[in-house]
């Protein structure tokens, strides 16, 4: 139910962001920033091996430095914390390595000094032996490897698809998720057409500009944590359990986050910190170097392999899918990417057939999560390739076969949940008409062939969530909106501003966020995978309108007409004889879920609404040597309604630049377990002169029902097709295709030479 | 990053007093882009840096005189990008400036530190190769002239001694010659170069009268293309193209005098075709240029 337009209608306005200001003058708030009185810093002692049993570490230098507060390894931990293992979906995670270490990166002890500098410096002398075991690389052979980077599997007992695995011994695989819809091995064999591929994506990282950093502060009885955290509330929970502690001897609070992109979500620094404040009797703080940062998470390399029938009329009738995800040591929220990007691993198409297999694979590598996009990304690259090889064998216009397979609202898709609400078709035409598809094509020259690509992807929202708001009227009529929703520069505290003031009918502007603060602000699971603007902005609206309902009470209690124009500092007045009190409005959102069926991993519900994106690429490829720019980058994603139409621009572009970065440059790469790249000097992100000339990003409305004033989250929504977009322009320019990410110069130029049969010999 | 002592002398006498022959943790420090990183990532612990920035003169300043150009060490990339007398007579200089680093970088990196650093991916030692450039070298023992490709002995390797200092480079002026940079990047544009080639051609009408080649980035030190150049020197060439053989021959002669090393910017095959490619653009693009270009 959405409520009626307000007459200064708030919703739709392109105000700037409320933290613009405080931003580019240095005022704004930071946690690295903060210094509390008597703080330790400490310093990280990482393991250099992939895997192995530490056999000692030698620590008397490093305590010899003077500045040294303490050394603390495991053993240390566990007097605070008997059980020091974490995670959000497996306890597998230690806060130190204990015994044993899974990366080559793995902190293994820390140093508390008095400052920074003498911290480091003596971590720089701590050693330690490994007894070293052989290692898992690759996703694929670990599935059959006989060395475990578990001894045992370990699921929390939050998600109740993984309390199978409880126990299990002798496996690297922490998630086996499987779907079936249809009969899909019958539709092969009554098969015109069979198509089959393998695709491979590469791991790559976050890359906040701000490093992870967090600060405990143990007093009291209490534990207050400042930290750069996605999920505080989630936070707060993992560090009570840890501690046998009540949720409310524990503190989180943010400030602002210079990015997280899924990277600071669930625990990352703060069970260390507590644990070492906790020892110590004086607050802590840890932040990483942006080198450090490579050690902490990464999004998953993943290898997918993809088999298609296709009838007579091109219409697709069955697919198979199985996509294994190379989690590295720890499964952090990687099983949940495994089972969210499992099930839309088909693409966003009408089959009535579907089998798909997702596995989410433990390796020697750092850890792998959520990366905008929840695995979407990897799985899109996949199957709009796929898509492409499929169209083009068939001899139909690509964006023709796209539209006769395209999955239409009303229609289920392989979960059986109902598409509703999604603007898949109308990306579709937009990206035809921005790239004048139906119009005849400049191919360059020779030298330097042109080529055009579009590709278009789907993504399910992480489900069930909850979101909880409190909308504060003061007794002067001012606002104070109190969310838990992180604003790390997407804008969120702008957009649930304009949310509350269209149900109040008051300036966005002039309405002050508190920033979360469990002690202060309610729960919210956390900001991540584009929830925010819809299950916040829901429950912001909510927490809106109850208190614009308690002042309609607080009118008829003071003997005014409905809609009356008496201000409410008078209303406060006039009820208390002076102006005191407030209004506590409150609102609590929780979409309608339905678990999957765990043999079929069908539910009617799976998801509160689809993130849908499409893109549309020009490319000009250098014939002589592989290199090519993208002239033109069309995004196209589904918005909903736009709360701010400038932010959701700002969605867009950011998503896809990053995403960009994922195609063509950015790439973590191992030489035997080792990062042999870990700096910004050698690992490649986007900057401003590899943006394509016309770089256009748009979306259309497809209003939400159920969302916010029709809103839905746009976060991620640009990153899904992006990377096939590129790849399909890359191969309609030069004829070779690539089915491995990221898209290099080098890779295309040997792709060219082995299709004239004059392979470029590997050195 | 460890604690180190920083001095600032005034005179260089006082910097040869300070600088130790045997010690690699007593260094000079320049415009410290480099440095820092280097001890950022602790690859370098300096026990002591000596800053040259308030040594005397003798360290600053563009003079012309005599057909060359006298460039300070310690002058900044900057004050190169922006002189108008760079600009007339070496432009080379002033374009390969502009795909080099970010404006705060060229504000405080100089050309001595760039020249001494000796990593393989800078771009202007190979420029200064191709120009004919010669480096001032001096210690307590005096002064010694090191012609820039003589200066590297290997990755990050000069052939200075820990107590001798870069004072200036001296540059040829060829009013007559034509020299092109191109930076070959294969990731990002702001990412170190896969592959730097400088060219520098003298031209009789259609006949390369003389060739100077350097390639650095693909190769573990800037290195000179003696055989490459020497296939060009003398080879008679159509002003609107170069014969595709005669540059074939030049590759190959390229690809026969150096080894190329791979890394995350490209294989080793990967580089050697794009030498090929590149060496081939890149004379063709200095044959076409205008004399002193
Ligand atoms: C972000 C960034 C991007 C960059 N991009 C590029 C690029 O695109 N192309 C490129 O070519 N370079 C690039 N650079 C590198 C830059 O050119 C070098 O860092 C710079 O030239 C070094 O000069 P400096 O004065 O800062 O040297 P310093 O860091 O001060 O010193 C470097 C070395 O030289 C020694 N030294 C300094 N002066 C003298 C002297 N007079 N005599 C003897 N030894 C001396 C020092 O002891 C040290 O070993 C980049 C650097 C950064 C930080």
């Amino acid at each position: 139910m959405t409520p009626e337009p307000m007459p200064l209608s708030q919703v739709g306005r392109s105000i700037p962001r409320l933290e613009a200001s405080a931003k580019v003058t240095g005022r704004a708030e930071y946690v690295h920033n903060l210094r509390l009185p008597g703080m330790l810093y400490g310093k990280i002692f990482r393991s250099i091996v992939p895997h192995g049993r530490i056999t000692q570490v030698n620590v008397s230098a490093a305590r010899a430095v003077e500045g040294v507060h303490r050394v603390v390894t495991i053993e240390d931990i566990r007097s605070i914390i008997p059980n020091p293992y974490f995670g959000p979906a497996f306890h597998d995670q230690p806060i130190l390595a204990d015994h044993k270490v899974r990366f080559a990166g793995e902190p293994v002890a820390v140093v508390l000094a008095e400052n920074y500098r003498v911290a480091e410096q003596a971590a720089g002398l701590i050693t330690a032996q490994y007894e070293e075991l052989q290692a898992v690389d690759d996703e694929v052979e670990a599935v059959s490897a006989s060395v475990f980077v578990h001894d045992e599997l370990k699921p929390a007992s939050t998600f109740a698809d993984l309390q199978h695995l409880k126990g299990q011994r002798g496996t690297n695989v922490a998630l086996d998720y499987r779907l079936r819809h249809g009969d899909a091995e019958a539709a092969f064999a009554a098969a015109d057409q069979v198509f089959e591929h393998s695709f491979r994506t590469q791991p790559v990282m976050h890359t906040p500009l701000e490093p992870f950093v967090s600060v405990a502060d143990a007093a009291n009885g209490r534990l207050t944590i400042h930290t750069a955290s996605q999920s505080p509330s989630f936070v707060r929970i993992e560090i009570a359990r840890l501690l046998g502690w009540a949720e409310n001897r524990v503190r989180v609070k943010t400030a602002h986050l210079g990015g997280g992109f899924g990277s600071k979500l669930y625990i990352k620094l703060e069970a260390l910190v507590a644990a070492l404040s906790l020892l110590t009797g004086r607050p802590v703080k840890i932040s990483l170097t942006m080198e450090e940062q490579f050690f902490m998470v990464t999004r998953h390399a993943c290898t997918l392999k993809i088999k298609s029938a296709v009838d007579k009329n091109g219409r697709i009738t069955a697919r198979q899918c199985k996509t294994w995800w190379n989690g590295g040591a720890y499964a952090d929220i990687g099983p949940r990417v495994t089972q969210k990007a499992g099930f839309t691993a088909a693409g966003p198409y009408d089959i009535e057939n579907v089998a798909l297999d997702s596995y989410a694979v433990y390796t020697n590598r750092p850890p792998a999560s959520a990366l905008r996009g929840f695995g979407a990304p990897q799985t899109a690259w996949a199957y709009e390739t796929h898509t492409d090889l499929i169209a083009e064998a068939l001899n139909i216009d690509k964006l023709e076969f796209r539209r006769r397979n395209i999955l239409r609202n009303g229609r289920p898709q392989a979960t059986g949940t109902v598409v509703r609400d999604t603007g898949l078709e109308a990306i579709l035409d937009r990206l035809a008409e921005r790239l004048a598809w139906d119009q005849p094509f400049d191919r360059g020259s020779d030298k330097l062939r042109r080529g055009r690509g579009i590709a278009i992807g789907f993504k399910a929202i992480v489900a069930p969530t909850t979101s909880a708001a409190i909308v504060k009227i003061n007794a002067d009529g001012s606002c104070t909106l109190y969310c838990g929703t992180v604003d790390m520069g997407q804008g969120s505290d702008t957009c649930m501003t304009q949310i509350a003031a269209e149900v109040l009918n008051i300036e966005a502007e002039s309405i002050q966020v508190i920033h979360p603060d469990t002690d202060v602000t309610p729960y919210d699971m956390g900001t991540l995978g584009s929830r925010s603007t819809f299950h916040m902005g829901n429950a912001v609206r909510l927490a809106a309108e109850d208190a614009k309902s308690k002042i309609a009470a607080l009118m008829a209690e003071l003997n005014l007409p409905p809609g009356s124009n008496v201000p409410l500092v008078e209303l406060f007045r006039r009820k208390y004889g002076m102006q005191a009190g407030n209004i506590i409005g409150t609102g609590s959102f929780h979409p309608a879920y339905a678990k999957p069926d765990h043999q079929t991993g069908r539910s009617p519900q799976v998801t509160p609404f689809w993130g849908v994106g499409g893109t549309g690429a020009e490319v000009e490829v250098d014939t002589e040597t592989g290199q090519f720019r993208v002239t033109t980058l069309v995004n196209v994603v589904d918005a909903g309604v736009p709360i701010n139409p400038k932010l959701v621009q700002q969605q867009i572009s950011g998503a896809a630049i990053m995403q960009f970065g994922f195609t063509v440059s950015e790439n973590m790469v191992f030489h035997e377990g080792q990062l042999t790249n870990g700096s910004l000097a050698d690992y490649k992100i986007p900057g401003l002169l590899d943006l394509p000339r016309n770089f256009i990003n748009e979306w259309v409305e497809a209003r939400q029902h159920d969302g916010p004033f029709g809103a839905k989250g746009v976060g991620e929504s640009a990153t899904i097709a992006l990377s096939p977009a590129i790849g399909n322009a890359i191969a309609d320019a030069v004829g070779v295709r690539l089915t491995e990410l990221p898209l290099t110069a080098e890779s295309v130029y040997r792709a060219m030479q082995a299709a004239k049969g004059k392979p470029l010999p590997e050195q | 990053m460890t604690s180190f002592e920083l001095v600032e002398p005034r005179s260089l006498e006082e910097t040869f007093a300070l600088l130790d022959r045997d010690d690699p943790a007593v260094r000079p420090i320049a415009g410290g882009t480099a440095l820092m990183l280097m001890m950022k990532s602790g690859l370098f612990s300096p026990l002591r840096l000596i800053s040259l920035r308030r040594v005397e003169p003798r360290l600053a300043g563009i003079a012309f005189a005599d057909g060359s150009v006298r460039i300070g060490a310690m002058t900044t990339f900057a004050a190169l990008e922006h002189s108008p007398e760079i600009r007339r007579h070496l432009p080379v200089v002033t374009r390969t400036m502009r795909t080099l680093a970010n404006p705060r970088v060229r504000n405080v990196a100089t050309v001595g530190g760039n020249l001494a650093h000796a990593d393989t991916h800078l771009d202007l030692p190979l420029v200064w190769i191709a120009l004919g450039a010669q480096a001032v070298v001096v210690s307590p023992r005096g002064e010694r002239i090191v012609a820039v490709e003589d200066l590297y002995r290997g990755y990050y390797e000069t052939v200075l001694h820990h107590d001798e200092l870069i004072a200036a480079l001296h540059v040829p002026l060829r009013p007559t010659w034509r020299s092109v940079y191109v930076k070959v990047t294969t990731r990002t544009a702001h990412d170190w170069p896969a592959l730097g080639i400088a060219v520098s051609l003298a031209r009789d009408g259609s006949i390369i009268r003389d060739a100077r080649i350097a390639v650095g980035a693909a190769t573990k030190k800037a290195t000179r293309l003696i055989q490459a150049e020497t296939v060009l020197r003398g080879a008679a060439i159509d002003a609107a193209a170069v014969d595709d053989a005669l540059l074939a021959r030049a590759g190959d002669a390229a690809i026969g005098e150096i080894s190329i090393e791979a890394d995350s910017r490209g294989s080793a095959s990967y580089k050697q075709h794009l030498l090929r490619v590149y060496l081939g653009r890149a004379v063709r693009a200095a044959a076409a240029a205008e004399p002193g270009a």
